[in-house]
Parts: structure tokens; sequence; C-alpha cells
């Protein structure tokens, strides 16, 4: 499903010039569930957002479901994401003035669903993540592990094939951490492929495989069994 | 989409309460004027449109050279339609003379003195649109014994009855038959009347030479062209025309004019001290419409200025947006739709604010505007003042917040740049450059018009009143009201004259002893001895006119420094010279005196050569009262009056109000000026508040650090009040120069007029600065006293 060769990101200012990706190259399988894991200013969070098309390389090589899509201009890289990526963030990220029904409509807005199919599927994906009964609240009414569950609610409302969760535990206690990893574990066991990044070994733990990074590049590669 | 997009703008503008009022307080305050404005400019420029025929229509005027400057003078003879017609067959349909008059008209015991009688051709409704609900327009006018009156005239004459038929008596001694009733006339027509009566019963009362003479100023004349025909050809004719019927009296009077025809739309923004019909000002049209817009600009930039400041607020919800796919189009087009949410709901607040200051709107206006609610013109307008002002106000803001970076703006990384901060700097610069250019102009115009109202004339206006000869019984016993009005003890003296200081005064041409082969083009007082008493004129050469010299009435003329400048001479040698004015005296007249310069017109024209000669063309007469109690003396005259005039009712007005009156549109600009100039500074400052607050929010935890550092609350003041302020100073400098020359232009248009000086520009913005610095020093104070340890817990 993604395939990345040789790629390159370099952050500069006047006076400094970060490289954040050193000739990354990596490869996610199709239905993978992958944990990428090293200390602050690796590079995780650049590789997140390159793979998220929210960010474009320097340099080398990123092609998703088999097209290279390196060079895609603003565009179409958000017409590809709103169709294939689901996000979940560590500090949920959820719009304060829309209640939760409306936060998870918001991608099928987006991706031009019609009224009357929107509303059947965000009530069927609230269901799942059994937050039903709290559909007309807004985020500031919920826990943290419930907000996160509408974040994940949001994520997969549109069916993506890649979900990136950037910390998704990172601001919850650990009964609620638990509780969204075995969402995500359940998500991937249906087919849907997430690519995770984290500081908590516990969480990692969950993925198939660990992808340890250091400097920009990947140093270590952990198949859990 | 569009109903997520507007609940979300509904939340976000209760959750932002304060911005959202300023914005929308601001935003409002803008339309209402603009809404005013539009309904006054679209009455103003609506002006006799309705007429059906309107595009043919023209009006006869003569042009010439008067005093130096050139005049157009709308009063032609009598003469004048019948030799039109006569002469230039194959281009015009035809004529209609209008004559405006004042009668008595009566229903039996019942009498009122109309001032709004029209008398005019047979072809008056057909060639004007006036529509008659009774009476046929071919024929209403046919007799000379009949009278066609407006609804709201027959409801004052025969209540509900059927006014067709009935018998009016006209001046007492003529009995006129209604034969038709028409609409009342429209606010928007410059003719402006009660009722119309056939020209044709002027007959029995004119001498026939009335009808035949060209050099007189009667009435007007209007003509309808066949169609094609093209009134610049046609006016080049008018020569041959004027030097046919007049060539031999102009030849006599050395003075010439010519004959042009002003298209009927035209007539209403014409201004010309000799004409009389309803006038606009266009000057003041356009004063209105650039000031409605500035606020309106004024208004829009609070909207900028808050959305930008507040973009870094909405930065998470806007890289939310683009994740979960949102393109900037999307984005762009949910921001404008938010700034025209914003301006709709401003515009309801205004049609409300509207509705309730129209009253005083008219009021400042003088004259009622039609209503708006039937006018579809005004709701187009309307939809096109919210897309404007929603385009206008939120194209910069979309365009900023929707080109935000998805990642910076999630991480709360996202800075905006120097660049924003400089873009709302100067358009606070923009706003107060406006107030305090408003208000340069508010302070020159005030002083103007204290200059004008407390300079010294030259004459003694106070306690004068004014009674019209506007009706034969009072003109005819003119003398005898005057005596009688002597022997009324606070009467300290009366003056029979053709014209008071500020109002209408003749120009004739006379021959003088100083060139016998020149013609002089002098102002004319018909008056009687006691003119020069009676204004308190003062001699500076020579005597006044007095009774003891027996051949003063027909021999004695006074003139004033202006007039002996103009014919060589200083004040003392002019006595004892002769002028003759070749119209209206046989005899030459010796100069008996000069008169110091005194305002006989309003201080916007120079006082030019005037000649005071005693003579029997007496339009009014001045009684001087010694002050008592005033009620009583008017009680006096008013008996004296019915004596003289028993069918008239007793009409009178005063001499310094009359001359006040002169400067009514200085007045109203005055007004005008200081209103949208307080409405301007309080919505720039409305902006400035906003932003304000906003620094105030945004910096709380630099104060609370500052503070734990030891900085005082003086300190913390200035540094927040520093920064907003510089802005407002450098627009008010750069006011001066545009005021300047502004108002320098506006001081043109007086004769004699106020010098500049450098206070009136300190004033305008010591008043900017003052507002700005309470406005942003409340916030900065509440900032810089709040409790450290507060807003350091916060963070």
């Amino acid at each position: 499903m993604i395939k990345i060769t040789n790629l390159e990101k370099i952050y500069r200012t006047e006076e400094v010039e970060t490289v954040a990706l050193n000739k990354l190259s990596l490869e996610v399988k199709e239905g993978e569930f992958v944990a990428v894991m090293g200390p602050s200013g690796c590079g995780k969070s650049t590789l997140l957002n390159i793979l998220g098309l929210l960010d474009d390389p320097d340099a080398g090589s990123f092609v998703f479901n088999g097209i290279e899509v390196a060079k895609f201009n603003e565009r179409k890289r958000a017409d590809l994401r709103k169709h294939n990526i689901g996000f979940v963030f560590q500090s949920f990220n959820l719009i304060d003035e829309l209640t939760v029904f409306e936060n998870v409509e918001l991608p099928l807005i987006y991706t031009g669903v019609k009224s009357s199919d929107r509303k059947k599927r965000v009530e069927e994906v609230l269901d799942k993540v059994q937050i039903m009964h709290r559909r007309n609240h807004y985020p500031q009414q919920l826990s943290g592990g419930q907000q996160q569950r509408v974040a994940v609610a949001r994520a997969v409302v549109n069916n993506p094939k890649l979900i990136l969760a950037d910390e998704p535990t990172g601001n919850l206690d650990s009964s609620n951490g638990n509780e969204v990893m075995q969402m995500l574990t359940d998500l991937n066991e249906q087919g849907t492929t997430i690519v995770m990044v984290t500081h908590s070994e516990h969480d990692s733990r969950y993925s198939h495989r660990i992808i340890r990074m250091l400097d920009g590049q990947t140093v270590l590669e952990n198949i859990m069994v | 989409m569009i109903k997520n997009y507007l609940s979300l703008a509904i939340k976000n503008f209760r959750k932002q309460k304060l911005f959202s009022l300023i914005n929308i307080l601001g935003l409002s305050i803008g339309i209402t004027c603009c809404l005013m404005l539009f309904l006054f400019i679209q009455n103003e420029f609506s002006y006799d449109h309705f007429h059906k025929n309107g595009k043919n229509i023209y009006r006869i005027m003569r042009v010439g050279e008067l005093n130096g400057e050139q005049h157009e003078i709308p009063y032609v003879s009598v003469a004048y339609a019948p030799a039109l017609i006569n002469d230039f067959p194959d281009a015009i349909e035809s004529a209609v003379r209008v004559m405006k008059d004042n009668n008595l008209i009566s229903n039996n015991n019942i009498s009122f003195n109309e001032r709004n009688v029209f008398l005019a051709d047979a072809d008056f409704f057909n060639v004007f649109s006036f529509p008659l609900i009774k009476g046929d327009a071919a024929s209403v006018l046919k007799d000379p014994n009949s009278i066609v009156l407006t609804e709201s005239s027959a409801k004052k004459y025969f209540g509900t009855v059927d006014p067709m038929g009935k018998i009016l008596q006209f001046n007492k001694n003529q009995a006129l038959k209604v034969t038709g009733v028409c609409k009342d006339v429209p606010v928007n027509s410059h003719l402006q009347f009660d009722m119309v009566i056939p020209l044709e019963i002027l007959r029995t009362t004119q001498p026939p030479e009335w009808f035949t003479n060209f050099p007189n100023n009667s009435l007007f004349t209007y003509i309808e062209l066949k169609k094609g025909i093209d009134p610049k050809q046609l006016e080049k004719r008018f020569a041959g025309f004027m030097d046919k019927y007049l060539g031999k009296y102009y030849a006599e009077s050395g003075h010439k004019m010519g004959l042009i025809a002003k298209p009927l739309n035209k007539i209403y923004f014409s201004s010309d001290q000799f004409d009389s019909v309803k006038h606009g000002n266009l000057k003041m049209v356009y004063i209105f419409m650039s000031i409605a817009v500035l606020i309106l600009i004024i208004a829009c930039i609070n909207f900028v200025n808050l959305a930008t400041a507040r973009a870094s607020d909405r930065s998470k919800e806007v890289g939310l947006r683009k994740v979960l796919g949102a393109v900037k189009k999307q984005l762009f087009g949910q921001f404008i739709l938010e700034s025209v949410l914003f301006a709709t709901i401003a515009c309801l607040i205004s049609v409300g604010l509207l509705q309730l200051l129209m009253p005083a709107y008219n009021e400042v206006l003088g004259y009622k505007l039609p209503s708006f609610w039937t006018n579809p013109w005004f709701y187009g307008f309307m939809i096109g003042i919210i897309a404007v002002v929603g385009l206008l106000a939120g194209s910069y803001p979309a365009l900023l917040l929707s080109s935000f970076s998805p990642i910076e703006s999630l991480k709360g990384k996202l800075k905006i740049g120097n660049s924003g901060a400089f873009f709302r700097k100067a358009l606070v610069v923009f706003q107060f450059g406006v107030s305090v250019l408003l208000i340069i102009g508010v302070v020159v115009v005030i002083n103007q018009m204290k200059y004008v109202k407390n300079s010294d004339l030259g004459f003694n206006k106070e306690q004068s009143m004014i009674v019209r000869f506007d009706n034969r019984d009072i003109f005819n016993k003119g003398k005898q009201f005057k005596n009688e009005l002597l022997t009324i003890p606070s009467v300290q003296s009366v003056s029979l004259m053709s014209g008071e200081p500020g109002g209408f005064h003749d120009s004739y041409s006379f021959e003088a002893e100083a060139n016998p082969a020149e013609k002089f083009l002098l102002n004319t007082e018909f008056a009687d001895l006691s003119f020069v008493k009676t204004l308190g004129l003062k001699i500076i050469a020579g005597r006044d006119l007095s009774e003891s010299y027996g051949t003063d009435s027909l021999q004695a003329v006074l003139i004033n420094r202006t007039a002996a400048t103009k014919l060589g001479y200083t004040p003392e040698q002019a006595i004892g010279k002769w002028i003759k004015n070749i119209s209206r005296d046989s005899v030459k007249r010796t100069i008996v005196g000069v008169v110091e310069d005194y305002h006989y017109v309003s201080l916007k024209t120079p006082i030019g050569p005037l000649v005071i000669s005693p003579g029997s063309d007496n339009r009014l007469a001045l009684i001087k009262l010694k002050s008592t109690n005033l009620k009583t003396v008017v009680e006096n005259i008013k008996k004296v009056y019915a004596d003289a005039a028993p069918a008239y009712p007793f009409e009178y007005s005063f001499l310094d109000e009359r001359f006040d009156l002169l400067y009514r549109a200085e007045a109203r600009q005055e007004s005008v000026l200081s209103i949208f100039s307080i409405i301007a500074i309080f919505v720039a400052c409305l902006g400035l508040f906003g932003l304000a607050s906003y620094t105030a929010i945004k910096r709380t935890k630099e104060v609370g650090v500052r503070k734990v550092l030891g900085s005082s609350v003086q300190n913390i003041v200035l540094l927040l009040s520093k920064d907003l302020l510089k802005p407002v100073l450098l627009g008010a400098l750069i006011a001066i120069p545009v005021g300047y020359y502004a108002m320098n232009k506006w001081l043109q248009s007086f004769a004699y007029r106020i010098e500049f000086h450098w206070w009136m520009f300190a004033l305008a913005i010591g008043i900017a600065i003052t507002i700005a610095l309470l406005t942003v020093g409340i916030q900065a104070i509440k900032a810089a006293m709040a409790n450290p340890v507060k807003s350091l817990r916060t963070e």
C-alpha cells in the first residue's frame, strides 16, 4: 500500500538547516498495523505528515496504492486524502463549535455524501464507538476518552484504507487508552491499514511491526509475534 | 454544506460576543448611513423624470453677464411663447407659460391667501404629466374662468363634496369654475403648485402691452419639441430670434442676453440665484455620498481588522478542515459566507434603525422622502450592499485564513506574519485619517458659519420686521399703511423698498456723467426716503435723502462706495454728479450721498455697485421696532394691516431670520457633517476598542510576567497603548494636508471667509487622539491592573 524510497525532508530557516528525513525508505503492506517509535525530533511526525499527504517531500519517491504521489499538488493531495486516509491525533482536534454528530459528519461533507446518507453513516459509526447517546454534545462536555472515541469515529467514517494515528493515547489515562487501542486493533482486523506514532512501549505491542527511528532514518525493525 | 457553515458561523458569533457586537454595530451604522444616502440620492435624481414627454420638454432661459458673472435667468416675458411657436413651427410642438402667483381664493366666506397658484396656458396638463383624477387634460383650462385643484386643495375648500362645477372667487372679483382635480404634486417635481388657473384670466387685469412686451421678467416658458429635433440646432437659431424681438432694446440698454433651451431633467440641479423654483444641491449630494461611503468603509475595516487579528484563534479549525479534505476554495467560501451573514444581520438591523431615524432624517433634509417599504430599488440596493460588504470585508480575512498550512495551524505554531500586522495598522491609519478629516471639516464649517453670522453686515438687522406687499390692496395703500404704522409708539421707523438686504435686487443699465458713452450695469434699490435711517446705513459722503429737499423723490439718488469706485470716483467726488436709469428714469438724477458698502447680498457674493433710488416700486415694508413688548406691537401692526388689506391674512418675518436663511444649505452641511463625523469616529473607535481588547487578551501572559518582574501599571498601559496609538497619530497627520485642500475649496464659495489657523488642525487631531486614547487606555488599564498570578496560572 505504501512504498517510500530515499525520502528526504529538510527544514530551512535563515541560519539553520534541519534534516528531518534522511533518505528514508519504508514499505507498509495493506492490512498491516505499524508502530513508529523514536525520541523527540527523530522525524516521526514529519513522516506521518508526508504519509498523510499533509506535507510534500523534498526528494525521493512516495507510492501510495500504486500511484506516485510525491509531486502531487495541494488539490490532488486533498482529494486523495479525503477519500483514503483518516487521522487520529493526540489532542483529539475536534472542532469546539461543532457537536459530536457534526464533527463526525464533516469528512462526509467534504467527500460530497448526500445529507440522508450522511446521517445514516454517522449514526452507524457513533454506535460502533458507543458514543451515540452523546451525539448532540459539544467536545468540551466530554471526557478525554470520549473525545478520542469521537475522533476515531471521525477518522473511520469515510471507510479509509489507511488510518494515521499520532500518539492516540498520549492524553488519556490507561483504561481509556486501552479502550482506544482496542478500537484501532478491531479496525485493523477488519482490514484497515494503521500507522501509529507512539512513545508508549505498551501501545506499540498492539502493532504487527515496530519501526524505530533516529535522526531521520529507520534504525531498527521489530516484528511482533 | 451551507447549513453546516451557517450553524458554525452562528456559533462563532455567540462565542465571540464582544467582537461580533462590534462588527455588527459598526456595520449596521455604516449600512444605515448608506441606506439613508441611497434614499436621498434616488429621490434627488428622480426629479422630473415622471413626465411622459419629459425628454422633449425644455425650459427657455435667457443667459447673460450680470455683475461680472454668467447667469441663467428663467424668467421671460409673456410674449416669448407665441413668438417661438410662430417663428419655429417646424421644431416646436407646443409652448406652455407658467407663472407662479399668490392670490386670494374664496369659497363663499372662507378665504385663503394661496401662495402656490400657477397661472398657465391651456396645454399645461397635456405637456406635463400631472395626472387628473377628474376632468379632461385637453379641456380643463380652455375656459379662462376655470380652475384645476390638487386633491388636497379640493379637500381644503370643499371637504368631501364633489368640487366639479363648483365656483371659487379669484381675488374677490372673478368667479372660477372648478373643471378638474389633479393628484397632489409629487415631491420630486421642480414645479410645485396647489391649483392651476388659465393665464388668460389676466387679460382682464393686465394692460394689453403686458402680453406683447419682450423686456419683462414675468414667467417661465416651457417648450415641447417635435420628435427628432436637436435642441442644440434650435438654440443656434435663437440668436436671430433675440435680435428680431429685442435687438433694439439691447442696443439702447447696452446689455445683451442670449436664449437657451434647458432640458427639463437638468433644471433641478442647475442653480442660479435668480431661479425661484425648487432646486437640488449637487455639491451636497456628493458630500453626502462620500461621507456615507467612507463610514461604510470604516465599518468594513473594523470587520477586516478584527477578523485577521483573530485569525490565529481559528487556525486550528482551518487546519482540521484541510486535514479532513477541505480545499482552499471551500474554506474561502466558508469565510465569505460568514461575512455575508454578518452583513445580512447588520442590514436587517439597519432597516430597523432607518425606520426609527426617518422622521429626524426628513427634518434634516427639510422635506419628506417617500416611504422605502414599497420601493423595489431599495431592496435591490440592500442586496447589493450585502454582497459588496460581504465581499469587501470578507475577502481578505478569508484569503488569509484559507491559506494557512494545516500542519502548523494544528500544532498552534502558526505565526500571522508581520505583513498582516502592517496591513491592520495601515487600515487603522485610514480610519483615523478619515475621522480627523471630517473633524477638520466640522471645525472649519462651524467657524465660517460663526464668522458669517457675527460679521458686521453694515446695516442693523435686529428688531426689523418685514411685511411683504404681496397683494394689490396692500400694494396700493402702501403709503397709508406706513403712515399709520408710524403712529404706533413702539415703531421706530418704516421704510418701503423693493428688496430687503438678502432679498432680490434688480440690475439696470445706467448712463453716467463719468462716461456718458458707456453703459453701467448697476444693482438697484427702489425705496422711500427713510431707507438709510431704517436700516441704519452709514453716509460717508454727501447727505441722506430727505423730505426737506422737495426734489429728492424725482431727481436724487444715493450710491454705495463700490458704485462710486465703479464710476471712477472717490465718495466725495461722486457727490453732485448725475446718473440715469435708462429704462426707468426720464430725467438725470443727482448723486446726493454715498453710503458705506453693506451686505445687501449674502457673504457668499462680493458686494456689488448699488444705486438707492427713490421710487414707488415698493414690494415690502421694513419696520424698525423699539425693544418693547413684541406681542403687543405685532397685534397693533396686524390691526393696521387689516385696515389696509382686510381680505388678506397678516404675515410677517424678521430680517435677521431671513438673512440667516441665505445660509440654509451651509447650515445643513454643518449639521450633516457634524453628525457624520461623530458617527465616523465612533465606528473607528469601536474597531480600535476591539483591537485593544484583543491585544490585551493576547498579551495577558506577557503582562503577568512583566508585573512579576516589577513593571508598574503605568509602564504596562504605555506599552499596550503605544502600538495602537501610532497609526492613529499617523492617520491624523495625513489628514491635515487633505483637510486643508478640501476645506479651502469649500471656503471658496464664500466671498468673505475666515483664514486657516494651525489650531484648527491641532483641535481636530486633539479630539481624535483623546477619544482614541480613552478607548485604548481603558482596555490597557484593565489588563495592567489584573492579578499577575491569575493570568500566569491560566496559561
